[in-house]
């Protein structure tokens, strides 16, 4: 019996190695271990055994079933291995992959969420207005004379009932003051209208980011690091910002601002970019008198008032030559700005 | 405005300046340098010898000309409009005219060309009529850069009529320079003596649009062409040169800033009347046209009409001509408002309307008038009375304004000093009265009426003190949330998320046309809002939605080879019969198959269910769809979208009819919601749930039914069934056989998930299966439904 066993046992190793796949080694097992295998028969045949022979016999038996319980269990995770590194083996890793949806934000939308990002870093909020204004909000509370250009109907979309679309998002200083005392520091980005055909730089209704910051002691220094972090922060740190005295009916003094602009194997030259200035005291004035008190008064507070042109910010930021690309939204287009 | 290098060089010392820095100094003064425009080098002065026609070219003539060396030099020629003995400019071989033009020795129609004889165009100038006739008492051979100097095209603002001159602009470059302005260059303290206007002479009954006229007669004048000095001086400038009279008006206006008008004395029938137009009263204008005048228009007038629309435009028929003897020079002071409203609505800007609109030196009229009398009895002879008649009254030019020198500190935010800011007013030509403490008291030159208040100084003072330097400074703050930052927060959030999942944000002009508005199929019920005057017939209307203007990207997309569409806009819309007139809108469109692979090479066109999946991510799984009972021209249907009880808006499947139009091969789906009524009914704050400890069972219900039953109906029993243990239920197959083979075809077989939990405990499986039995029998009762 003894002798028997050593038989299966070696006939078990040499066999094993042999084995190439799953099924052969089930095979294998039910030869050894299943109901009539050659285990299974030595084992039945420990009956016969004399008793004395029997722990013997037993723990030989128990070692050689282990061993080959060991030594499939072992090739079976040998051969799992082999199909493992097989299954892999043959996948071509440069098939493209399984293409995910992916759309965009408009450019316009993007650099103003990285203005209003910015800008909400620095403490200002958002504030909002209507696009069809009045005739007051835009023009008289602005300080534009009441024969001025921009109040022509050549220039300027009017309706019906005399009200008009806002040709600049400036109207919101006023609505903001109107309804909150200083101090104020909002930002409003939002939309505007002149009455412009529609050319490679023009559009009839284009997009603006306003900001107005009232309170004591507010003054040019501070328009000034407010607006060149701003603009740095968007066209990048070294970006050289110039401000250049200029006219605004509603600030005074009035300025505006031009960046050094960089491209490509072209002369560095400077663009303008925004216009901004300090509150003119007539502003707080025709504030004070549609609030009905003096919380504007001009001897208390100062603000500065800044304007940008989203549409230019992106053109400049991009390099976009025809400004009517950003409202046709060809995709082609559009697939630039993941 | 165009000023001449040369020209402010009489006025303000500018050595050692090169152009690059006059550009910066003006810039920073506030004055906008547009461009500088010098005379191309190797461009000389050429003399004419001789003509003579091209022998194979009837345009071209052959001349000979002298160009200052010794040889005659070989040019062709096309231009006709010159005589033997002219001098032209002649631009030499190796000259560069505008971008990369450089002239070439060469042969026209086989005969040598030596260089090129230019007009002013070709040399930056505006005239483009023939060669450039340049004054006879050049040089031969003298560059042009020598005689003509370069020019500044400057941008001057509104509030700063005073920089509409060259004496202007000389005054502001010697601030800047910190130069002294040469010999007295005012020209405004006239010496001449005034005599007052009897009537009978001239009279104003407009006093309000005319506060001041004055009239100089100069008899016995010879007019002539101005000498080479005057024709240079505006020609440099790019004003072409008439005759001796009409030159010098033009030289003061430019010098000065103060319009004159010459009238021919013989012309003028009576005295002069300064008044306001009759209503249709008509007038040749010198520039031929005749114009219909109304009472709104202020006009000089003698006995027998108007001869001059005031400040704005002399009469032809009183015109100064070649047989003119004698002239009546006038020089006044219109108020702006009067010449803006009467140049606007007459169509005239002329250099006169300009500067009266924007504000003359009212200081300055007899000064001007003297200065022109002077020139005209020197370069046309003549005799001029020796008095000036003057009419009306200077308005007040006493103007004082405060500067409280704290304040301007605190303005600038930084410490520039009291005499640092005293030493800036003084230079722009302000005199300080009184000084107390940090207030002082300052007159106002006539020139800078624009100055009345002490921001005005402020101003002055931050302009020449120089923003760099003056400290950036960087504060930050604590800002209450506003409504409109959640707004944006909410909106940017919806915009960051379907552009996560494919889509593609859009942006378009919010003015429509009402026949692209009929494509706002989901905002059917919204009335656009008109436009009193629109710019065209495409832009007519507020938008009243969105959907419009995505079909007609969609379009152009399409064109473009583009199917695969996945759109989105927001933005404000405008409706007359909405309940607010502006309110923000989410417009979406999808069409076409999403994108292929090699894995799913043809991947489904999206249809209705694409859509509702984009919208339930957006709006949350609390919204409900119903098929509308609207009607809409370019839909097939309508779905409501509905949250709560509230429709926040609408999808529709564009008609078959309008997809062809588009030229789109798979259908076109759009939906339109209204943001201020869902971020209300988002904005409820969130509670955490805690999750289940126990098991769920789930039993599945296939019910075979007729086809009109919709899944709405069986969900909408369902989810009013109240069995406590039932915690979600979801459709999971839907099977409909059109051949009628493996099902009648007039059913369907629907297919539901159903999961039982107790959030308390195991379920047993008998209670999942008795609940189950009466969620069926619920079902059977209430729907005609066979279970499977």
């Amino acid at each position: 019996m003894l002798k028997e066993l050593e038989a299966i046992h070696s006939d078990a190793i040499s066999a094993i190695a042999e084995i190439a796949d799953a099924d052969g080694l089930e095979t294998f097992r039910i030869a050894y271990l299943g109901r009539k295998g050659r285990i299974t028969v030595v084992s039945a045949g420990m009956k016969d055994i004399p008793k004395e022979d029997k722990p013997a016999a037993g723990k030989a038996l128990n070692q050689v079933r282990g061993a080959i319980t060991t030594a499939i269990s072992e090739k079976a995770e040998a051969l799992q291995n082999e199909a493992d590194s097989k299954a892999s083996g043959n996948i071509d890793v440069t098939l493209p992959g399984q293409p995910t949806p992916r759309g965009s934000r408009h450019p316009i939308s993007q650099i103003l969420d990285q203005a209003v990002a910015t800008l909400r870093r620095m403490g200002f909020s958002l504030a909002s207005g209507p696009e069809i204004e009045t005739e007051w909000h835009c023009f008289d509370a602005l300080n534009t004379p009441p024969d001025h250009p921009a109040r022509n109907e050549s220039d300027t979309f009017y309706f019906q009932d005399g009200r008009l679309l806002r040709t600049h998002t400036s109207t919101v200083q006023i609505r903001s003051m109107e309804s909150s005392p200083p101090p104020i520091r909002v930002i409003a980005p939002g939309a505007a209208f002149r009455r412009d055909e529609i050319d490679s730089t023009h559009l009839s209704n284009f997009n603006q980011l306003e900001g107005l910051y009232v309170d004591e002691g507010v003054s040019l220094a501070d328009l000034k690091g407010t607006l060149e972090y701003l603009l740095r922060s968007i066209f990048g740190e070294k970006t050289p910002v110039r401000f250049r005295p200029h006219f605004f009916p509603f600030t005074e003094p009035s300025f505006e601002i031009d960046i050094m602009l960089e491209a490509r194997g072209k002369k560095s030259k400077w663009i303008e970019i925004a216009g901004c200035g300090m509150v003119d005291p007539d502003v707080f004035s025709a504030v004070n008198k549609a609030r009905g008190d003096s919380a504007y008064d001009a001897d208390q507070v100062s603000g500065f008032a800044f304007g940008l042109g989203l549409e230019r910010l992106a053109m400049i930021l991009w390099g976009i030559a025809d400004i009517r690309l950003l409202i046709e939204n060809d995709i082609r287009f559009l697939r630039q700005f993941p | 405005m165009k000023v001449a290098i040369d020209w402010l060089s009489d006025h303000v010392d500018l050595s050692g300046y090169s152009e690059e820095e006059l550009d910066d100094l003006l810039t920073f003064a506030g004055i906008e340098v547009e461009g500088i425009k010098a005379i191309p080098e190797n461009v000389v002065v050429a003399t004419i010898q001789s003509s003579e026609k091209h022998p194979d070219a009837d345009k071209l003539s052959v001349c000979m000309v002298d160009d200052g060396t010794k040889t005659p030099r070989q040019i062709v020629c096309g231009a006709k409009n010159y005589q033997v003995g002219d001098n032209v400019p002649l631009a030499l071989p190796g000259a560069s005219l505008g971008t990369g033009f450089t002239i070439k020795k060469g042969k026209l129609r086989g005969i040598e060309s030596n260089g090129m004889l230019c007009s002013a165009k070709e040399l930056g100038g505006e005239e483009d009529s023939g060669l450039w006739i340049l004054p006879p008492d050049c040089n031969p051979g003298t560059p042009l850069l020598k005689i003509f100097s370069p020019v500044f095209d400057l941008e001057i603002t509104p509030n700063r009529p005073d920089c509409l001159s060259h004496l202007g602009i000389a005054r502001e470059l010697a601030v800047l320079a910190g130069r002294d302005l040469k010999s007295n260059p005012d020209h405004s303290n006239a010496s001449i003596p005034e005599q007052s206007a009897t009537g009978e002479d001239i009279r104003i009954s407009a006093t309000e649009e005319c506060r001041f006229y004055t009239a100089r007669r100069i008899h016995g004048i010879k007019v002539t062409e101005s000498p080479a000095w005057l024709k240079t001086k505006l020609e440099s400038i790019g004003l072409r040169p008439i005759n001796n009279i009409v030159d010098i008006t033009n030289y003061v206006l430019m010098e000065m800033g103060q319009p004159l008008h010459a009238f021919d004395a013989d012309k003028i029938t009576g005295g002069i009347h300064v008044r306001k137009a009759e209503d249709k009263e008509t007038m040749i204008a010198l520039d031929g046209l005749d114009y219909e005048l109304t009472p709104e228009d202020l006009v000089i007038a003698d006995d027998t009409g108007p001869v001059a629309i005031a400040g704005i435009m002399g009469g032809e028929a009183t015109g100064v001509t070649g047989e003119t003897t004698e002239i009546l020079l006038e020089s006044a002071y219109f108020s702006p408002a009067g010449i803006r409203r009467s140049g606007r609505r007459l169509g005239i800007s002329s250099d006169s309307s300009y500067r009266f609109e924007r504000g003359a030196d009212p200081a300055q009229a007899t000064g001007a008038s003297e200065l022109a009398t002077n020139l005209i009895t020197e370069l046309a002879g003549g005799q001029a009375e020796n008095h000036i008649v003057t009419c009306g009254a200077l308005p007040s030019l006493n103007q004082e304004v405060e500067l409280n020198a704290e304040n301007c500190r605190k303005l600038l935010g930084c410490s520039v000093t009291n005499a640092e800011m005293f030493t800036i007013l003084e230079q722009l030509g302000l005199r300080r009265l009184e000084e107390k403490g940090s207030i002082s008291q300052w007159q106002i030159p006539s020139y800078r009426r624009d100055l009345t208040r002490p921001a005005d100084l402020y101003e002055e003072v931050a302009r020449v003190y120089g923003l760099d330097n003056i400290p950036s400074r960087q504060r930050s703050w604590f800002s209450e949330i506003s409504s409109a930052d959640r707004t944006h927060d909410f909106m940017s959030d919806i915009a960051n998320r379907l552009s996560s999942i494919g889509f593609h944000e859009t942006r378009t002009i919010k003015l429509t046309s009402t026949a692209r508005n009929a494509d706002n199929v989901c905002t059917a019920d919204h009335e656009p809002i008109a436009l009193k005057n629109p710019l065209n017939d495409e832009l007519t209307h507020m938008r009243s939605g969105l959907v419009g203007a995505l079909m007609e990207i969609a379009e152009r997309n399409i064109h473009q080879g583009i199917e695969n569409l996945r759109l989105f806009e927001m933005g404000t819309i405008f409706s007359n019969n909405h309940k607010g007139e502006e309110t923000q809108h989410l417009g979406l469109l999808v069409s076409g198959p999403g994108q292929g692979s090699w894995k799913n090479p043809q991947p489904e066109s999206a249809d209705l269910f694409t859509l509702k999946g984009i919208i339930e991510a957006v709006t949350g799984a609390n919204t409900t769809f119903l098929r509308s009972e609207d009607s809409t021209r370019g839909a097939s249907f309508i779905t409501d979208i509905t949250l709560g009880k509230l429709c926040i808006g609408k999808i529709a499947e564009i008609s078959p009819a309008r997809t062809r139009e588009l030229d789109a091969r798979h259908p076109v789906y759009a939906a339109e919601i209204d943001l201020d009524i869902l971020q209300k009914k988002t904005s409820a704050k969130k509670q955490y749930e805690d999750l289940p400890k126990f098991p769920s069972v789930s039993r599945d219900i296939a019910m075979e039914v007729d086809l009109s039953l919709t899944s709405g109906e069986i969900d909408f029993v369902l989810s009013r069934i109240k069995s406590p243990i039932l915690e979600s239920f979801r459709l999971f197959d839907l099977f409909h056989d059109e051949s009628g083979k493996r099902l009648d075809a007039g059913k369907k077989s629907i297919a539901y998930s159903l999961t039982y939990r107790d959030r308390t405990r195991t379920l047993e499986s008998s209670e999942v299966d008795s609940a189950h039995a009466e969620i069926l029998s619920e079902l059977k009762a209430k729907l005609p439904v066979d279970f499977r």
